[in-house]
């Protein structure tokens, strides 16, 4: 891929056109080009996060399917003095009229469209309230005792202090775009204000609330997106001090966006409560990849002052190639378990957020430096806080290498008292008051959920799979006692179901006698009420077969932790109902609390394979499973405390709140790699860690901290959401990076001081030659990777032509392995220079002063030498991490030692 | 409780006109050759309705319909014969002399072994659980009797030349639908297609082959025909036999005290 990488900068004019060339075939994804409207989708349903097979779905579906739509538009009007006035009564009809005609509406239902059942000797009159008091105002006054009496219209139609009147309208068309669209909250309210003015209108449902929820997505995205970019240009332009570099960040961050709006659409993957979050998260992580990349620019202009466009590219490309390949390459393994999920929706992030990730890594890699070159980027000034940044990166690594048994012990300590808060957990959301307190959606679903003693439903369908057995009473004595367990439950409203049709069909015809407010005692006599006196009306609660019914119950509370509760309990009634009666919860509210409870099953898992997926591939950067285990545990810390956080807060797990710890154990990884690899590297200039660690942490501070600053800020625009879900995650995704970057300036550096590590890259771009293992006797019988990692554990020096290697008479414990290059053992014997022998690839030297003895003759360089240096530190070292290597080594350096005794022995002789 | 549809059903077999001009006197014409199609009695031998529900499951009733006119004033009256739990339920609907013609309604179950008078029945609702209202062909019956129906352009339905009329409800009517379409056979004046437009949207069609167009003396009418509704996918087909017009009919098929017994 590197070499790849390495072609395509060669082309650098070729590679921008092509990238344009792209992003504006991604725009013409992502927008209509003759209508200019957005071709990606906001979808704000909580049936979005579910499976499209999935049986509650399926159940759901059924029941709309045999029903009709479940969710009315409910409007509450509050009336003065009473709704029980003449006046007051046909202002509801006229609004009942004036509702009808709103575009999509299909039926009202309210006072003036429930028939009010009288009966009065042999005549049953089934006129409406409205129609009633029109006809005869003195029936007004027993409107309360009738409606109080009536199980279809008790609290539904008025609210029990009689002052407001509900009007349920329902859609044929249950989309939340058509209903924002006609702005149909804005026509309802225009119209009782018209019929009413001055009193108070209220508007709550499923179709307005998904339609605030859209918006609130929507703005979310709109506000969050540049919110983001504008914290970019601002974070670039005071850090970097080059308009050029910020230019060429945003864009980079921008096509990556491009790309990654336009796969979306692509694949088909709607912005829904969890996926709106993928276009910041790819901005923010964009910046971090950037600001990366810039230090490593404008380092360049330091280091190599004179290099031209091309080389300064290639010389940028290599500097971060590996940090920022293996960044991506953890953050899209964080991502990617987040597949395990049961929630297509959480998978749908997965899925895109690791396409962005990729995207804006792509990109920052191998556009960003020709892209700067183009634009010319420069910036002479030194950087700002550089100096500062170094001094208390000196200061830190001091720190953490004094405390170093302490930070370790306190993060020890903070895993299980993190995991212990964590066990308090519960896994749910709040669903209208994910939206602020000030919120009309909020404030009017509240208001109406308090007048009427609920507002959320829930339908409880029934099927027997056998026509005609709901009309048989023995099958319907079962379901009347649900009825009065559900009426007993604190969180239950109002239940309504075609048993309370029946009972007052019954009543209504046999001359209001309250004795037949009762199931009839003969399948016949029910079915002939239900058919002949039933209408339009039961058609929407038991299917015309009479096998399958509904029974639709309002509830109280709101939330799925709440709600799950009560549906815990419903279940349990439902597993109890005889044969052949099977029956299920379903409704817009079920789905939604089931689907955020499925989050939990594939959370931990989730959260595992993250962890496991990152080791692995950490153990297979850093060639060593140690290693792999160091770099990762200065993680698992941060994502701990995160799960402490939400149990001592009492934060729940939401779609949005479970997909942080995978995202920060993705993205938290990048510092611990950045940090490790530069260890590593001046590890080995300066021959030891405690220097290194000082070195490093100066070095890799000031970005990692800007980088990490950059996150959060980004995350943190979150919470300026309408959405507390949105709010949540990002507050508690800033917290939990910025949990990450002190673990990562404390532990890291704490657990890495006694560590050298080799990275997959530095084996893959180390040369020792053709077939060292063939060629060079002391890495005889190790595999090629095993001889590339003994040259790693070591020092490889290149030593310019006429440079002396030893010297004769020195006590050193160097041990020196030719890779190519000659070079001429020498010894001066008063004042004549001696040639002993010319070495070349694979001649050991100096073998000697590794047995304590000193220099018996000096090496110079007869051309420019390349070779692998290592004292016993670096084989001790060796021992401990790669025995087997080790044993090797060792044999073979004692095989050298006894030919050339051998050999010696034989001179003497 | 609500609907006496059968009689206004068979109004359906209602004929067309003679003359497309499109001016008034014309629609005038055809709309009296449409009306020249009532008889002033009915007697269906056996009317079968079969609902279809939206999950595509089937439900039949049948029985026996009588219908007269009463000095202008409809009588109407559906004796249930099938399924057996529901046998023996009957409806009765008369017109009634007042100013805005309004309707009785009648009802007999079994179950109750009484007779009960229903009033204030929504016209809208649908007649035993079928896709037909009362209203639905109260509003063909109001709009064959509407002089303002416009004449389109004649169209053809299975090659039979039919005219196109469209009728706007008017206001006092009450109607949920904002315009109904007719297509009505040229040669014998019965409407093989009708559209009831809620808005701009067809929300209910009935329709019927012309090889359902049937002649009983000197009186066209559909043998069967099909009402869908196409928002909420439900239909019902509605069959006829033994149709006979002009008969004599006994007064207790329509006698509130009575028309249970008859059969």
């Amino acid at each position: 891929m590197f070499s790849w990488i390495a072609r395509l900068s060669r082309h650098p004019r070729l590679l921008l056109v092509l990238v344009f060339v792209l992003a504006a075939g991604a725009v013409a994804l992502c927008v209509d080009p003759r209508t200019l409207k957005p071709r990606f989708h906001v979808d704000p349903s909580a049936e979005a996060l579910l499976p499209a097979q999935n049986a509650d779905r399926a159940v759901l579906a059924k029941v709309r399917q045999t029903f009709g739509e479940d969710d009315p538009v409910i409007v509450a009007v509050h009336f003065e003095p009473s709704v029980f006035t003449t006046e007051n009564l046909e202002k509801i009809a006229r609004l009942t009229q004036m509702l009808r005609q709103l575009p999509g509406v299909r039926g009202v239902f309210s006072l003036a469209t429930a028939p009010n059942l009288m009966a009065s000797g042999d005549d049953v009159s089934i006129t409406s309230f409205t129609e009633q008091a029109r006809t005869d105002p003195g029936q007004v006054a027993q409107f309360p005792e009738q409606l109080a009496a009536n199980p279809l219209y008790r609290g539904t139609l008025v609210s029990p202090d009689g002052h407001s009147a509900a009007f349920a309208l329902s859609f044929g068309d249950n989309d939340p775009a058509h209903y924002a669209a006609f702005k149909l909250s804005e026509k309802i309210r225009a119209a009782a204000a018209e019929v009413a003015p001055g009193c108070e209108v209220r508007i709550t449902g499923t179709l307005p609330v998904r339609a605030a929820t859209a918006a609130a997505l929507s703005h979310t995205l709109a506000f969050t997106v540049p919110a983001v970019f504008a914290l970019v240009a601002l974070l670039l332009l005071v850090t970097y001090r080059s308009f050029r570099a910020m230019v060429a960040a945003l864009l980079t961050v921008g096509l990556a966006l491009t790309f990654t709006v336009a796969t979306a659409v692509l694949l088909h993957i709607e912005f829904n409560l969890v996926t709106a979050i993928v276009p910041p998260l790819v901005i923010t992580i964009g910046l971090s990849y950037t600001i990366h990349l810039l230090s490593a620019y404008f380092l360049s202009r330091q280091m190599i002052p004179l290099a031209g466009s091309q080389e300064r590219a290639e010389w940028v490309m290599n500097r971060i190639v590996t940090g920022l390949s293996l960044s991506g390459a953890t953050t899209v393994v964080g991502f990617l378990s987040l597949l395990l999920n049961p929630l297509p929706a959480i998978r749908s992030f997965a899925l895109l957020a690791s396409i962005g990730t990729a995207y804006v890594g792509l990109l920052t890699l191998v556009f960003m430096p020709p892209l700067l070159n183009a634009l010319g980027s420069s910036r002479e000034a030194p950087p700002i806080g550089e100096r500062i940044f170094a001094a208390w990166g000196v200061r830190l690594a001091n720190f953490d290498t004094r405390w170093r048994r302490q930070i370790i012990a306190i993060a020890l300590v903070l895993i299980p008292v993190d995991l212990y808060f964590a066990s308090h957990i519960r896994t749910g959301t709040e669903f209208i008051q994910s939206f602020g307190v000030n919120s009309p959606v909020r404030q009017d679903f509240e208001a109406i959920n308090r007048t009427f003693n609920g507002a959320n439903l829930v339908s409880i369908y029934v099927d027997t799979h056998v026509n005609d057995a709901l009309t048989d009473p023995v099958q319907m004595r079962p379901l009347e006692q649900l009825e009065d367990w559900l009426h007993q439950q604190p969180e239950v409203g109002a239940v309504v179901s075609y048993i309370d049709h029946l009972k007052l069909l019954n009543k209504a015809l046999n001359q209001n006698d309250p004795a037949y407010f009762a199931i009839p005692d003969s399948a016949a006599a029910v079915k002939q009420l239900l058919v002949f006196g039933g209408g339009d009306a039961i058609q929407h609660v038991v299917d015309p077969r009479f096998r399958s019914a509904v029974i639709t119950v309002r509830i109280n509370v709101d939330g799925s932790i709440a709600i799950g509760d009560f549906l815990k309990r419903l279940d349990e009634q439902l597993d109890a109902l005889p044969p052949p009666l099977q029956a299920q919860a379903t409704g817009t509210t079920v789905i939604a609390t089931r689907a955020v409870a499925a989050i939990a099953s594939g959370h931990l898992a989730s959260i595992a394979i993250a962890t496991v997926a990152i080791w692995a591939l950490l153990s297979v950067m850093f060639t060593s499973m140690r290693a792999g285990l160091i770099a990762t545990l200065p993680n698992i810390v941060p994502v701990s405390v995160y799960f402490g956080t939400l149990g001592l807060l009492h934060i729940s797990l939401n779609p949005t709140t479970s997909l942080i710890a995978c995202i920060v154990l993705g993205i938290a990884v990048n510092d611990t790699v950045h940090f490790l690899a530069r260890f590593n590297a001046d590890a080995r200039e300066q021959g030891g860690e405690a220097g290194a660690i000082r070195s490093a942490l100066s070095a890799v501070l000031r970005p990692i901290t800007l980088a990490t600053a950059a996150l959060c800020l980004g995350f943190l625009v979150f919470t300026g959401s309408e959405l507390r879900n949105q709010v949540q995650f990002g507050a508690l995704a800033a917290w939990t990076l910025f949990c990450a970057w002190v673990a990562d300036m404390t532990l890291t550096p704490a657990l890495g001081s006694r560590l050298r590590i080799v990275t997959l890259w530095d084996m893959l771009r180390l040369d020792l030659g053709r077939s060292p293992q063939h060629t060079i006797p002391l890495l005889s019988g190790l595999s090629l990777r095993q001889a590339r990692l003994f040259a790693l554990m070591s020092r490889l020096e290149q030593v310019p032509s006429g440079v002396r290697i030893i010297q004769e008479g020195d006590l050193a414990r160097d041990v020196f392995v030719v890779i190519d290059g000659t070079v001429e053992v020498v010894i001066d014997r008063n004042s004549e220079r001696k040639v002993l022998s010319t070495l070349g690839r694979g001649a050991v030297m100096g073998e000697a002063g590794y047995f304590g003895q000193r220099r018996t003759a000096s090496v110079d360089a007869l051309s420019t030498v390349r070779l692998l240096r290592f004292d016993s530190q670096d084989l001790e070292r060796l021992r401990v991490r790669y025995p087997s290597i080790a044993a090797t080594i060792y044999r073979n350096l004692n095989r050298i030692q006894a030919e050339r005794i051998a050999r010696m022995t034989a001179l003497v002789q | 409780m609500r609907c006496y549809v059968m009689w206004g059903l068979m109004l359906l077999a209602l004929p067309a006109w003679a003359d497309p001009a499109g001016d008034k006197a014309a629609v005038e014409k055809v709309l009296q050759c449409m009306r020249a199609n009532v008889p002033p009695t009915l007697r269906i031998q056996e009317i079968e309705l079969q609902a279809t529900d939206r999950a595509g499951a089937n439900r039949t009733m049948r029985g026996k319909l009588f219908a007269m006119r009463d000095k202008g004033l409809l009588r109407a009256m559906v004796h249930i014969a099938e399924p057996t739990d529901l046998a023996g339920a009957a409806y009765l609907v008369r017109e009634t002399a007042s100013d805005d013609h309004a309707d009785e309604m009648y009802m007999f179950l079994p179950a109750m072994n009484r007779v009960r008078r229903i009033t204030g029945a929504s016209a809208d609702g649908s007649f035993l659980g079928t896709d037909f209202s009362y209203n639905d062909v109260k509003q063909i019956e109001n709009a064959f009797g509407d002089n303002d129906g416009k004449l389109e352009k004649p169209e053809q339905i299975e090659q039979h030349p039919v005219y196109v009329i469209t009728f706007k409800p008017k206001a006092d009517q009450s109607s949920r639908y904002s315009l109904l379409r007719a297509w009505v056979d040229q040669k014998t004046c019965v409407a093989l297609k009708v559209d009831f437009f809620e808005g701009d949207v067809p929300r209910k069609e009935l329709s019927a082959p012309v090889s359902a167009i049937q002649q009983s003396g000197n009186y066209w009418y559909l043998s069967q025909a099909l009402m869908q509704d196409l928002k909420d996918h439900t239909s019902t087909r509605l069959k006829v036999v033994g149709v006979s017009s002009g008969t004599d009919l006994a007064t207790r098929y329509f006698d509130p005290h009575s028309f249970y017994l008859g059969n």
